[in-house]
């Protein structure tokens, strides 16, 4: 035992370390406090912030697409709700017996369980949905329904597809959808509210942008702006309730210059040949057929196709992908004439009674090299007008072997060729002039006589675009001056194109049309034969391009045996004349005759335009 | 000292620590409810345990603190064998081996060892003349190391640090020599390095790390403290209201009807319902203060000082590891949290700090 005198000291002692343990945790009470404080006080509104996003999900919702017009207000692509079979291929163990399942009760194509195999991996690796078969009927989906409790990966969803009712006609001019890249998807994406949350999809395909033709260059318009769902979660991330929503804003409709009926028409003339039709509305500089065959249904690509099918058309010697229209490289043949015409009466070296002697061919005065025209024996005493119309190339060989190619150069280039005449097409070939400069760098040699002499009849070096064709054909037809051309109707800012001319007056404009209308109309015109084609009267100019240079008809028939090496039939036409509304080219690869090939298709296409 | 006399029994009790606490747990229940999501499952059962937990406590407070130091021996030899036995018997949760199964009830041993470890100190050390020498001051350690080892390997760090500190409470109110705690001190501070490497576990490790820089991994192992500060910060002022704390009821909080209960009370009433909690908290530990320093003798001073220093000691490593300056181990609020054992403890614990305070010293007899 301690005595008293200790208890004393034990007690005061133990007072002062109780006292001293006390302290320390008021100092950690203080701390606390000051934490709580902090938290609660100086930083609540970010913890606030904080515990808000905790519980919010938010989502993007697709935008639908705007639609595509024709100019008369038919509905070329359009957004068909469709009720797709959609599979979550996270959710499933083996694909293989997953697909045998399903066809227990709908029918899977070879073609969509291909489809479904080939994207399996990436989309469950993503957790993505994987569309397994579109368009469900009415019979599909009910035996869907009553099994769907066996299939938590599956579900039935209203979906949109794009669609055309024209699927191969306006293929090229319209484009098609697809995935986008990562470029392009994360373009999308910053212009929705939540760039980095998922997405609610309102069309089978997910994401979509234009790949090709109008989808592409009005991508931007046609894709609307995203919406939000906001939804509330769990920890798990389990979506509760819906607490608030932001409809998407639908794309803007584009309202196209693009003609459907001439695009039928031309697709009915063409028959499937390789080629291309390009129609343009001379006033307004708008393109009202783009037409290029063969073609491919854009059904197909924007809403899936399998590879196999892709390969086959891709794989194709025709290159239906292939938009001749607009990337096709053309000599102009006989059609770049009343070019020629037009440049010698501009530049004085000849005037409209300048006549010379056609002996069917030639001769460069120089080497004594011989130029053919393409009927024995020549056309005889040939002037501008007759030279046009019987297309007697002795007379433009030697009215271009006068010719500075410097200034046809220029000639050309104000004409439309060798730079690209659309505003606001996908992808447009500029076609080409080819001139001393461009020769010496680009084949490293030096222009010669012969090459300027070849550019009289549109052969050589020179390649022009259907559409290219096109616009020259409206800028003859409208005596000079032609906006732009456009695939938009009633474009607000387009502007004209001219060329300066000094000496070439509306007087010779009307001879020129005259020569052009009596290409086909004059008994020795060389496409007399479309005279019944039509009841109003067309200005034409056909041309046949040479593939292979050749001296003589005889060893053409020999080449001729290989179809690839047969001549491209070529025809530029406006009308009705005399006061042209509509221009057209028309380019039929291997088609041989331009006139007799070329010219019907074009008629064809004017009969539809003028005449509907 | 309080007592009320009865004919046949003399009842006593301490009218502020017995209001306080029954007030204290009454708050528990109705916070529970809305920690566990409004489960009546959790507050039927919880009710049972404050229940008898009020009552044990009443009961416990009743034998004179003779009785206590007399047993305090057993009281520990029984609480070690228990120990022992979960080590062989006991049921495993979450790799952790720290309960006995009784089928209706599971009982956590290191709870009980955690209020017998300090009474039997104070037991052995209430005659020991100042300053406590070296024997007695191994001996302690010893019995304070075997304690603390056995609960340790469970392994439950927050725990055995509770039993840690209660062991060295006792032994440094009792008087042991300064110049043994500096020289302690030093050798603990030198050991540091080893100690983190052998003796704690990774994830023990991983949750200390975390403290110092929590948003270094904010979905990883920081997501339990992350979580916690949004909820308290979350609650602002006076708090989203009763049972519409986000945080706690879409599951982003952890534990929230155990340890981390006091981030729902801080997101559903806010700075001002913390301030009252504490309040409380803070009346019980100046009332025990009070009680201690007016003890009839040192075994009873000892004793309410090691008990009440423990419940403090809860409540800091709760809240301090709530509110994010504390690594995260498992401790309850005590009063609040959901728990058998340990809510069990506390009740024992103020019982015989009551028994302590209430019964005066019998000299005439």
């Amino acid at each position: 035992m301690i005595d008293l005198q200790e208890r004393f000291i034990e007690r005061r002692s133990f007072i002062y370390r109780l006292f001293l343990i006390y302290f320390l945790f008021g100092t950690f009470l203080l701390l606390i406090l000051y934490q709580i404080f902090q938290l609660q006080i100086s930083n609540y509104s970010e913890y606030e912030i904080a515990a808000l996003e905790n519980k919010t999900h938010e989502m993007n919702i697709q935008p639908i697409r705007g639609l595509i017009y024709d100019r008369n207000g038919e509905v070329l692509v359009k957004n068909v709700p469709t009720f797709n079979l959609i599979s979550i291929p996270n959710k499933v163990n083996d694909p293989n017996s997953f697909i045998d399942d399903i066809r227990n009760f709908i029918d899977i194509t070879l073609e969509e369980e291909a489809i479904f195999y080939e994207k399996f991996k990436s989309k469950a690796r993503y957790n993505r949905e994987l569309v397994i078969k579109r368009n469900l009927n009415e019979q599909q989906i009910a035996s869907f329904e009553v099994r769907k409790h066996n299939y938590p990966s599956l579900f039935v969803e209203k979906r949109y597809s794009r669609y055309t009712d024209y699927p191969s006609i306006l293929s090229h001019a319209l484009g098609y959808i697809g995935a986008p890249s990562d470029a392009e998807l994360s373009k999308i994406l910053s212009e929705a509210l939540h760039p980095r949350q998922e997405t609610i999809f309102s069309y089978g395909n997910g994401f979509i942008s234009g790949k090709t033709g109008i989808e592409k260059t009005f991508d931007n318009e046609l894709r609307g702006k995203f919406g939000e769902k906001v939804y509330e979660v769990d920890a798990r991330g389990r979506l509760l309730k819906e607490i608030s929503i932001k409809n998407p804003e639908e794309g803007k409709s584009i309202f196209t210059s693009l003609d459907l009926g001439s695009h039928i028409a031309a697709n009915k003339a063409l028959n499937g040949r390789m080629g291309a039709v390009v129609a343009i509305e001379i006033e307004t500089g708008e393109i009202v057929t783009l037409f290029s065959s063969p073609s491919f249904s854009i059904n197909d690509l924007s809403n899936g196709i399998s590879r196999d099918k892709f390969n086959t058309l891709i794989n194709s010697p025709q290159k239906p992908f292939f938009n001749r229209a607009l990337k096709g490289r053309y000599p102009p043949a006989s059609t770049i004439k009343p070019a020629i015409g037009i440049f010698g009466l501009e530049n004085k070296l000849i005037d409209w009674n300048f006549s010379i002697e056609d002996p069917g061919f030639f001769t460069l005065p120089e080497d004594g090299r011989i130029y053919r025209g393409w009927k024995k024996g020549g056309h005889g005493k040939v002037n501008l007008n007759k030279a046009i119309v019987v297309s007697s190339n002795t007379y433009f060989f030697s009215l271009a072997y006068r010719s500075d190619i410097n200034k046809l150069g220029d000639h050309f280039s104000q004409l439309g060729f060798g730079s690209k005449v659309c505003i606001d097409c996908f992808d447009e070939d500029p076609g080409l002039i080819p001139t001393p400069e461009w020769k010496r760098n680009k084949l490293n040699s030096g222009w010669s006589l012969g090459d300027t002499v070849n550019l009289g009849v549109g052969q050589g070096y020179m390649v022009a675009t259907p559409i290219q064709l096109a616009y020259y054909s409206g800028m003859i037809a409208n005596k000079g001056f032609i906006n732009k051309l456009s695939l938009i109707q009633n474009q607000e800012d387009s502007f004209s194109e001219l060329i300066a001319l000094d000496n070439f007056k509306e007087l010779d404009w009307n001879k020129l049309h005259r020569a052009m209308t009596d290409v086909i109309d004059s008994p020795a015109g060389t496409s007399r034969r479309l005279q019944d084609l039509k009841s109003f009267k067309v200005a034409a100019k056909s041309g046949t391009a040479e593939l292979v240079s050749l001296d003589s008809k005889e060893d053409y028939l020999l080449i001729r045996e290989n179809e690839e090496q047969r001549d491209h039939a070529i025809m530029i036409a406006f009308g009705p004349m005399p006061s042209p509304k509509y221009a057209v080219s028309v380019v039929i690869e291997n088609g041989e005759s331009g006139g007799a090939v070329a010219g019907p298709v074009a008629i064809e296409v004017l009969k539809e335009l003028i005449e509907q | 000292m309080r007592l009320l006399k009865f004919k046949r029994f003399n009842f006593f009790y301490d009218p502020y620590l017995l209001i306080s606490i029954i007030f204290l747990s009454l708050i528990g229940l109705i916070i529970l409810y809305s920690a566990s999501q409004e489960s009546s499952a959790i507050i039927i059962k919880q009710s049972i345990f404050v229940f008898f937990g009020i009552i044990l406590m009443i009961i416990v407070s009743q034998p004179d603190p003779a009785f206590y130091k007399n047993l305090s021996g057993l009281f520990l030899i029984f609480s070690v064998f228990l120990m022992l036995l979960t080590i062989f018997f006991g049921s495993e949760v979450n790799g952790a081996k720290r309960w006995l199964d009784f089928g209706f009830f599971t009982l956590q041993p290191s709870e009980l060892i955690k209020i017998a470890l300090p009474i039997f100190l104070a037991s052995y050390l209430y005659d020991k003349p100042l300053p406590i020498n070296l024997k007695d001051t191994f001996f302690s350690i010893l019995i304070i190391s075997i304690s603390f080892f056995l609960i340790v390997f469970q392994p439950d760090l927050g725990t055995s640090i509770v039993v840690l500190l209660a062991g060295f409470y006792v032994l440094f109110l009792a008087g042991l020599s300064w110049r043994f705690i500096g020289s302690s001190f030093a050798i603990f501070l030198l050991s540091t390095p080893f100690l983190w490497n052998n003796l704690l576990q990774p994830f023990q490790r991983q949750r200390i790390a975390t403290l110092f820089n929590p948003e270094a991994d904010p979905y990883g192992t920081a997501w339990n403290i992350t979580q916690s500060k949004i909820a308290i910060g979350s609650g602002g002022i006076s708090g989203k209201g009763y049972g519409a704390g986000s945080q706690s009821h879409l599951d982003f909080l952890p534990e929230t009807t155990s340890d981390f209960i006091f981030a729902v009370i801080a997101e559903e009433f806010g700075f001002l319902g913390a301030l009252a909690l504490l309040s409380i908290y803070t009346f019980i530990l100046f009332r025990c203060f009070y009680l201690s320093l007016n003890a009839r003798d040192r075994f009873c001073r000892l004793t309410i000082g090691g008990l009440s220093l423990i419940f403090v000691t809860t409540i800091f490593v709760n809240l301090g590891m709530v509110v994010g300056i504390l690594p995260v181990v498992g401790m309850p609020l005590p009063f609040i949290s959901s728990g058998g054992t340990s809510l069990l403890s506390f009740y024992i614990a103020f019982g015989i700090i009551i028994s302590m305070a209430s019964h005066k010293k019998l000299i005439r007899q």
